[in-house]
C-alpha cells in the first residue's frame, strides 16, 4: 500500500548489511487516528506534513565489522536501526541484512508481563525463529549469564529496569544472531554488567559476528568499535575509523569530552578554532588544575575564507552555565591563514569544580555562540566555596576597649 | 512461515493465559454461554412466541449458536490483537499474521472443545449417528479458513483504524438476527411466500451456509446440499485470500502505527 521500492532484493553474505540511498519519513500528527477513507486509499488528506528521518543513508557493513552509530537525539540512529531490523519499511532506496538479524532496541518490548522470565525467554526467541529444541539448549546458559537467580521464575511484571535490561540482553546474546542491533539501552544495567556485556560483545565479534552499537557513550564505543558512522539530520555526516570517528562527533556536539553545551558552527564560518591546548606550569598538557596554579591556554585558530579583522573570543563558565569570564583579543593571521595564541593566567583564581572553557573565532564583531568547549577541573584545597578565590585571609582582632573606663 | 510454527504456539498459550487469568470457572465459560443463550432462545421463541414448529428446538438452537460464537468471539478478538501485541511488532521482524492467527486458532480450540462435549448428546437426542458425521472435520476446516480470512482483515485495519472493533460490536448483533440460529428460513410462512427474501437471506450471509451445514450433519443427520458446501468453500477461499492480501499489503508499516 504504501509506495515501496525494495522490490529488487539486495544480494547479502550472511552478516552482512547493505543499507542505499535509504529514505524513511515519519507522520507526527499527534492524533494517530485516521479515517477509513484515508487508510483505505493510504493517504492523509489533512495535518503536518511528514518529518524526515532518514534521507539517503548509505552504508555497507562487511560481516565481523564492529560499527558505533553517534549523533544528537533525533539525528536518525534508533530509525536506521529500526530499518536494518525490518521493523520499519523505507520510502525509497534499499535494504538488506543477511543472515539473522537480532535487535535490541527498546527496553522490556516484546516481554510478556504476565509470564516468567524463563517463558519469556522461549518467547524471546521464538520471535526470531528459533525452535523450542534450539531454545532448551540455550536456556540455562540464558539464565546463568542474566544473574536473575530465582526471579527467573517470577512474572517479569515485578522486575526492575536494570533486571528487564539483564534479561533483554542475555537473550539477544545468546541467539547466534549474525548480527546484532544494538540501541542505547545498555546504559540501564548497573557497570558490573554493563563490562560484562561488553565482554560478551567482544566474544560475539571475536566469533565473526557484526555488530551495531547506538551510544552516547564514547568510551564503550572507542572500546567496541573498529569503525563509527556519525548520523546528523537523517544523513551520514562521517564514516570511517573510530578515533576520527569520535573525534568529528565531539566538534560536531561542540565539545570533547561528550558533555556541555552542544554548540552548531556558527552561521559565520569565517575563522575556526582548530585546536586548543591547556598547560600547567611546566608546560604540559593537563585538563586538571589547582586553585592558584598557572595555566596557560594555547589556542591554534585557521581562517575559512579571506577575512578583514580576525578575532578570538574567549569565555569560562561554570557548570550551571552562568559567565565567569569573558575576554577577546583580534588576530594578527599567518599568510598561510592560521594562527596561534596562548592566553596566560598567573594565577588561577577559580575554586574547586568543573568548568568549561568555550572557545570562537570570528570576523569583526563578535557573536555569542562558541564552536569549541573543553572542559577543565579545579581541585582546590582549602576551605572556601563558590567560584571565584578572592584569596581573603581571616585576621583576629583584639578587643577594642570601652570608651569611658 | 514454517520456522515460526514455535512462535505461533507460543503466540496461542499467551493468549489462552491472558484468558483465564483470573477467572475461577475459565474454559468453562465458553460451555455456560451459549447454554444460558440457548435457554433463552428456546424459552422465548419454542415456549412463549412459538412461531414454528422444530423438533429438539434446543439442539437446533445450540448448533448455530455455537458456530456463530465461533465467528463473534474471533473476530472480536482478533481485531484488537495486533494493539495487543504491539511490543512485540515494535521488537522483531517475523511473520505478523502469526498475532491473530494465534488469536483465531485459541477460538477453534475453544470452539472444537465445546463441539465435542456437544456432539454425543445432540446425536443421541436426534439420533444422527450417520456417515454425513464424516464431514464434520471438513466443515470445521472450512469454517476456520472463513473465520481467520475475516479476522486478519478486522485485525489489520484495526490497527490502522480504530474504530473497527466498535464497528464490529455493533454490526455482529443485527448479524445475528439475520442469520438462521433461531428460525429455519424455508419454513418460515412469510419467508417462503416472498419472492426473493430467503434467497437474499440465505445466500448473501456468508456465515448461514456455515450453520445450515452444520446443522444438516448434527441435527439433520444428512449431508449438506450440494450448493451449500460448494459456497462454503467458496467462502472459505475468499475470506483467506482476501484476508492474506489486504493483511500482506497493509502490514508493512505496524510497528509505526502501533
Amino acid at each position: 500500500m504504501r509506495r515501496r521500492t525494495q522490490a529488487s532484493q539486495l544480494a547479502v553474505a550472511p552478516g552482512e548489511i547493505v543499507l542505499r540511498d535509504a529514505t524513511r519519513s515519519f507522520s507526527i500528527r499527534a492524533d494517530q487516528a485516521r479515517t477509513l477513507k484515508e487508510v483505505l486509499l493510504n493517504r492523509r488528506t489533512t495535518g503536518p506534513p511528514p518529518v524526515p528521518a532518514l534521507r539517503g543513508v548509505t552504508l555497507r557493513i562487511a560481516p565481523g565489522e564492529t560499527v558505533g552509530m553517534v549523533g544528537r537525539n533525533g539525528a536518525g540512529k534508533t530509525s536506521t536501526l529500526r530499518v536494518l531490523a525490518g521493523i520499519i519499511p523505507l520510502q525509497s532506496g534499499q535494504v538488506a541484512c543477511g543472515g539473522r538479524t537480532v535487535a535490541l532496541l527498546e527496553l522490556g518490548a516484546g516481554f510478556s508481563r504476565d509470564f516468567s522470565g524463563r517463558e519469556n525467554i522461549y518467547l524471546g526467541g521464538a520471535l526470531y525463529g528459533l525452535s523450542k529444541a534450539e531454545l532448551e539448549q540455550r536456556v540455562d546458559r540464558i539464565i546463568a549469564f542474566s544473574e536473575l537467580g530465582e526471579f527467573i521464575d517470577v512474572p517479569v511484571r515485578t522486575y526492575s529496569a536494570g533486571m528487564y535490561v539483564r534479561l533483554g540482553f542475555s537473550i539477544a546474546a545468546h541467539l547466534d544472531a549474525d548480527t546484532l542491533l544494538i540501541d542505547e539501552v545498555l546504559a540501564v544495567g548497573d557497570e558490573a554488567f554493563q563490562r560484562k556485556c561488553l565482554r560478551r560483545i567482544s566474544e560475539q565479534i571475536a566469533a565473526g559476528r557484526t555488530l551495531v552499537l547506538v551510544s552516547h557513550d564514547a568510551g564503550s564505543i572507542e572500546r567496541v568499535c573498529e569503525r563509527v558512522v556519525v548520523m546528523d539530520a537523517g544523513q551520514v555526516a562521517f564514516d570511517g575509523p573510530t578515533a576520527e570517528g569520535l573525534l568529528f562527533y565531539h566538534r560536531l556536539m561542540g565539545t570533547e569530552h561528550g558533555s556541555g553545551e552542544s554548540v552548531r558552527p556558527p552561521p559565520d564560518r569565517s575563522v575556526e578554532v582548530s585546536e586548543v591546548e591547556l598547560r600547567d606550569g611546566a608546560g604540559r598538557a593537563s585538563r586538571v588544575f589547582r586553585c592558584g596554579d598557572p595555566v596557560r591556554i594555547v589556542v591554534s585558530l585557521r581562517a575559512l575564507r579571506a577575512v578583514t579583522a580576525p578575532r578570538l573570543a574567549l569565555e569560562v563558565r561554570s557548570q550551571d552555565g552562568s559567565r565567569v569570564f569573558r575576554t577577546g583579543t583580534p588576530v594578527e593571521l599567518q599568510p598561510d591563514g592560521t594562527a596561534q595564541l596562548a592566553f596566560d593566567i598567573g594565577r588561577l583564581g577559580l575554586l574547586g569544580g568543573d568548568y568549561d572553557l568555550a572557545l570562537a573565532g570570528h570576523d569583526g564583531e563578535e557573536g555569542s555562540a562558541f564552536d569549541r568547549t573543553v572542559r577543565f577541573a579545579v581541585a582546590q584545597e582549602h576551605d572556601a566555596e563558590g567560584i571565584a578565590d578572592l584569596r581573603g585571609t581571616w585576621e583576629a582582632l583584639s578587643p577594642v576597649p570601652e570608651a569611658g573606663r | 512461515m514454517v520456522r515460526y510454527r514455535y512462535l505461533f504456539s507460543q503466540l496461542a498459550r499467551r493468549e489462552l493465559r491472558k484468558k483465564y487469568k483470573g477467572s475461577a470457572f475459565g474454559v468453562l465459560w465458553y460451555l455456560v454461554n451459549p447454554i444460558v443463550l440457548m435457554g433463552a432462545y428456546w424459552f422465548m421463541f419454542g415456549v412463549i412466541y412459538q412461531k414454528q414448529e422444530v423438533h429438539d428446538y434446543p439442539i437446533f438452537l445450540m448448533v448455530g449458536i455455537v458456530v456463530w460464537t465461533f465467528f463473534q468471539q474471533s473476530l472480536l478478538s482478533a481485531a484488537p490483537s495486533l494493539l495487543d501485541q504491539s511490543g512485540l511488532v515494535r521488537k522483531a521482524r517475523f511473520p505478523r499474521e502469526a498475532i491473530p492467527a494465534a488469536t483465531v486458532t485459541v477460538q477453534l480450540v475453544i470452539f472444537s472443545a465445546v463441539l465435542l462435549l456437544f456432539l454425543p448428546v445432540a446425536v443421541a437426542i436426534r439420533g444422527t449417528l450417520t456417515p454425513a458425521l464424516l464431514l464434520l472435520p471438513v466443515l470445521i476446516a472450512l469454517l476456520y479458513g472463513f473465520v481467520l480470512g475475516c479476522s486478519m482483515i478486522a485485525a489489520i485495519l484495526h490497527a490502522y483504524f480504530r474504530d473497527v472493533e466498535p464497528i464490529l460490536t455493533a454490526a455482529l448483533l443485527p448479524w445475528f438476527f439475520l442469520s438462521p440460529i433461531f428460525f429455519q428460513l424455508d419454513t418460515l410462512g412469510e419467508v417462503k411466500n416472498h419472492p426473493w427474501l430467503g434467497t437474499v437471506l440465505n445466500w448473501v450471509n456468508p456465515i448461514a451456509p456455515f450453520i445450515n451445514a452444520f446443522r444438516s450433519v448434527m441435527y439433520g443427520g444428512v449431508a449438506p446440499e450440494l450448493g451449500q458446501l460448494l459456497y462454503a468453500l467458496a467462502a472459505a477461499a475468499v475470506a483467506l485470500l482476501l484476508g492474506s492480501s489486504i493483511f500482506r499489503r497493509m502490514q508493512g508499516e505496524l510497528a509505526v502505527v502501533l
